[in-house]
Order: structure tokens, then sequence, then C-alpha cells
């Protein structure tokens, strides 16, 4: 099983939803949320030729000089991103490209800065390889894990799903 | 959510640039554009000329078209691309055909049935039908009807009967023109038959497009034979809405004289065939139905009845790959 960068996001803030996308119970999405997003992906990357790299399975929204760049559009869940790039800088350096990663946030909220940088250092490297493990076990398990019960429930594609 | 678009008229329906365009036959003035980003399923109620251009555009969007005669008749759905697949569910779903799962999703959906007719007449019974007594006492009993059964044959009788005796009830709150004799399909012979038939390929159809926006595999089916057609889960999951959205829109029709047999039907067909203008006013009325929206009592948030077709859907995920009991919309909890 291949790790996505959004598997690894998703697993930080609800193991349900990981394991449904994982196994591609990917339900319909009406979220007014996921398609500004999308259209702020569109924006940043307009015209440029770095813009979103299809590596193995991830996908990358820009690559400089010296950094990994992930756009997002809040800060909601900041650590679930900085493990998702993490990932991408660990898939790079398998690959022989050393990178730091650099996440700029459109909307920040609970952070006060709008761009975060990250890096790969060692000690990171082994708790994201017992990560990569956690999740390929958690998605070939039988058992689904239980709704979370959170208030950003509501705003979730799975909503109706978890909670009919 | 996207709308539903019909189409009524002759004429030609095509891509242009990244919008459909559609032109009327014989008229000159210049073809309608319509905005694909608000589109979610099309009706062709008429014979529409399309080219294999505009079937890749749709496809691409995930618009399901359907098709109909000119005589009202289902013809076909035009069935977009899968974008929602998953191989476990796919397993899980043809394994509970052949397992006691199978038993436990036709009765609830048979059960759901009764609730839903027993609702949509307890209405007449309120205004003074006392003699439906009979029949909302017998949809209460189908629940103990079927706890025995455990052969699909037995359980499609119940069902049967049901009907049967529901269409029955008919003769004591319907106007006299449309009392029924007996339920014939293809071709219907009379006026209710028609709308009948009319009304429930209406809504197998749109239960084709909420199941085409769920992972559920449409060819796999409990109540229904999964031989009988290519979409018969779209059969097992539209029944416990007829009684709701098809006779109830339909006794409100006649009932309220907004349909009338002189004017809305085909009188060279023995009046058997819903007319053009007929045929829109049934729409009308069914899409305002399915666009009605209730308080969901388990999400807490406002929900239309079309949605509570994706979300049965949903329920039945939830019972195969969850084990949460399968119970199918009624229409008052």
């Amino acid at each position: 099983m291949n790790i996505t960068g959004t598997l690894m996001n998703y697993y930080f803030h609800c193991q349900r939803q990981c394991y449904l996308f994982g196994n591609r119970l990917n339900l319909e999405t009406n979220s007014e949320d996921v398609k500004i997003g999308k259209v702020l992906h569109e924006l940043r990357s307009d015209g440029k030729d770095n813009a979103e790299i299809s590596i193995d399975n991830i996908k990358i929204d820009k690559l400089t000089e010296d950094y990994l760049v992930e756009i997002k559009k809040s800060d909601a869940d900041i650590t679930a991103v900085k493990w998702q790039v993490l990932l991408y800088l660990y898939i790079l350096k398998e690959k022989g490209i050393h990178k730091k990663g650099k996440i700029e946030v459109i909307e920040k909220k609970k952070t006060d800065k709008k761009i975060i940088y990250v890096e790969l250092d060692e000690k990171k490297e082994k708790e994201l390889i017992d990560l990569i493990d956690e999740i390929d076990t958690l998605i070939n398990q039988d058992i689904i894990p239980p709704v979370i019960h959170q208030p950003t429930c509501k705003k979730c594609a799975y909503y109706e799903y978890c909670y009919i | 959510m996207g709308k539903t678009k019909y189409i009524f008229s002759v004429g030609e329906l095509k891509r242009q640039d990244n919008s459909l365009c559609y032109r009327k036959e014989g008229t000159y003035a210049s073809p309608n554009h319509i905005p694909i980003e608000q589109i979610r399923e099309l009706y062709l109620m008429n014979e529409v000329s399309i080219n294999t251009k505009l079937l890749d555009y749709l496809s691409r969007m995930g618009i399901v078209v359907h098709f109909f005669n000119y005589y009202g008749h289902y013809s076909g759905t035009f069935y977009p691309k899968e974008y929602l697949i998953s191989g476990k569910l796919k397993i899980n779903q043809a394994i509970a055909y052949t397992d006691p799962r199978r038993y436990q999703i036709a009765k609830a959906i048979v059960n759901g049935i009764a609730i839903n007719m027993r609702e949509v007449l307890y209405h007449y019974y309120r205004h003074d039908k006392k003699m439906l007594k009979d029949f909302l006492d017998y949809c209460q009993s189908v629940e103990s009807l079927l706890e025995k059964q455990n052969h699909i044959k037995h359980i499609l009788r119940v069902e049967g009967s049901l009907w049967a005796r529901f269409y029955e009830t008919f003769k004591h709150f319907l106007k006299e023109d449309f009392i029924m004799s007996k339920r014939v399909k293809r071709p219907p012979d009379n006026p209710i038959n028609a709308l009948i038939s009319f009304g429930n390929s209406m809504l197998y159809t749109k239960t084709i497009t909420m199941i085409y926006h769920t992972h559920l595999d449409q060819s796999i089916s409990y109540l229904h034979e999964p031989s009988e057609s290519r979409f018969s889960l779209s059969l097992d999951l539209s029944e416990v809405f007829k009684p709701i959205i098809v006779y109830k829109t339909i006794f409100e029709l006649v009932n309220n004289k907004k349909i009338l047999l002189a004017k809305h039907f085909d009188k060279k067909l023995n009046y058997c065939l819903l007319n053009e203008q007929g045929k829109q006013i049934f729409i009308k009325a069914f899409e305002e139905r399915l666009a009605k929206t209730f308080k969901h009592p388990v999400l807490n948030r406002n929900v239309s009845l079309e949605t509570a077709i994706k979300l049965d859907g949903y329920k039945l995920i939830k019972y195969l790959m969850e084990d949460k009991p399968f119970e199918p919309f009624q229409l008052k909890v």
C-alpha cells in the first residue's frame, strides 16, 4: 500500500476518515472549503511550470531551488500538514533530492505565521517510518475505526455517512 | 448538488466550448445555452439528437442522462464512467446477496413500504375515510408477517399482497374517473396506471442518479433479482419512496384536479397515455416534492427527499461495511 499525502494528513485528524479514504470510500464532496482549496491551488500555480508535480503517488504543489512548498487554505490542523510535508520530503530524499519544507497558509487563525518551515531530520524520519507502518496496518484491518464526534465532523464530506 | 434539466421538445443538444447548447427544431431563434456546472442529470423526454462529443463531455462531468421516448416510456440511461469505486464494498455487496443479510435487507424494504403507505393513507383516514382502517392495520402487521419468512419468494409474496391491497384502497378516496380496477403494466390500460407507470419510471431513474454518486454497484440487489435489470439496486432502493413520492404526487394531482382526464391524456389511445402537457404537470409536481426538505432527526440538518434517497444508499453501505442494521427511509420518525 502506498501512503499518499492525503492519507498522512487524514491520519492525524481522523483515523476513520483515513481508513475510508484508504479503502477508496471517498465520498462525493459538496464542501465549499474543498472547492476553495482547489481554486487556491490553481491560482497559485497559474502559468508557472513548476506547478503540481506528481512523483510516485504524491502530488507536490511547488518545488523551488531549496524548498518543497505546500499551499493550504487554513492552518486548522498544522501538525497534519507538517507530517504530510515530511512524507513528501522523505519520498524526494529516497530519490536523491534534498529539500526543505515550506508551508504557505492563506488564512491564518491558530498560528501567527503565514509561512511555516519544516525539515526532515533523523529523528523525524524514524517517526515517519513508524507512522507509515501504522497507517498501513490501519487501512488493512477489517474493522472501521469509530466516529470521533468532534465539532469538525459537521464540515467533513463524510459527515452524512458517519452519522446516518 | 446540481439540478435536473428536462428537455421536452424535439431538437439538437450539443457541446459548445464548455457549455451545453440546445436548439429546438424548426426555430431560428438563437440556441439556448445551458451552463454545465449546475447540472447533475439530464432528462431527454423527446427525440433529441446528440453526438459522441457531447456524451464524452457529459461523462467527464459525471452527468447522468435518462432517455424517455415520445410516449413517456423509459428507454434507458447514459451512465457516465464510474468515479467512486471501492473494491472492499463491492465484494461485501456481492457476499451479502448470498448470505442471510439478503433477507434482512429485503424485509427491511418491504416493511419500509408498508410504513410509508400507512403514513400516506393515514391522512385520508383522518379526513373521515374510516374504511381505510383495515388497510392501516394490515400495514402494521407486515413486520410480523415478514418475521418468520426466510425465503425471498415468501418475502416477495408479502410485498405483492401489500401493493394489491394498497391499490384496492384507491376507490375510497380517489376521484371517480381515476379509480383503478387493477394494476396493469406495459402498456398501462387506463389513466391511473399510466400515471403510476410514468411516476415509477421517473423515481427509478432518479434513484439511478443518486446511487451513481455512491460506491454501490447498481447491478447487485437484494429484494429484486440482480438479473431483473441492469440497475436492479435502484429498483430496491426506490421502493420505499414510491408511496411518498410517486403516489402522493398522483393523489394530489388527481384530487385537486390539476390533472384531468379530458385534458391531459391522449384520447386516441383510450386515455392510457399522458400527453405532453400532462407529463409536464406531473414532472413539475414530482420535482417540487423531491425538493421538499425536512429536518433530519439524526443528522440534524435540512435534507431534501431527493438527498434522502442517497442517504439510503449510505445506510446500505453502512450495513454492508459496518453491520449497522439497514432501516430504509420513513416519512415520519
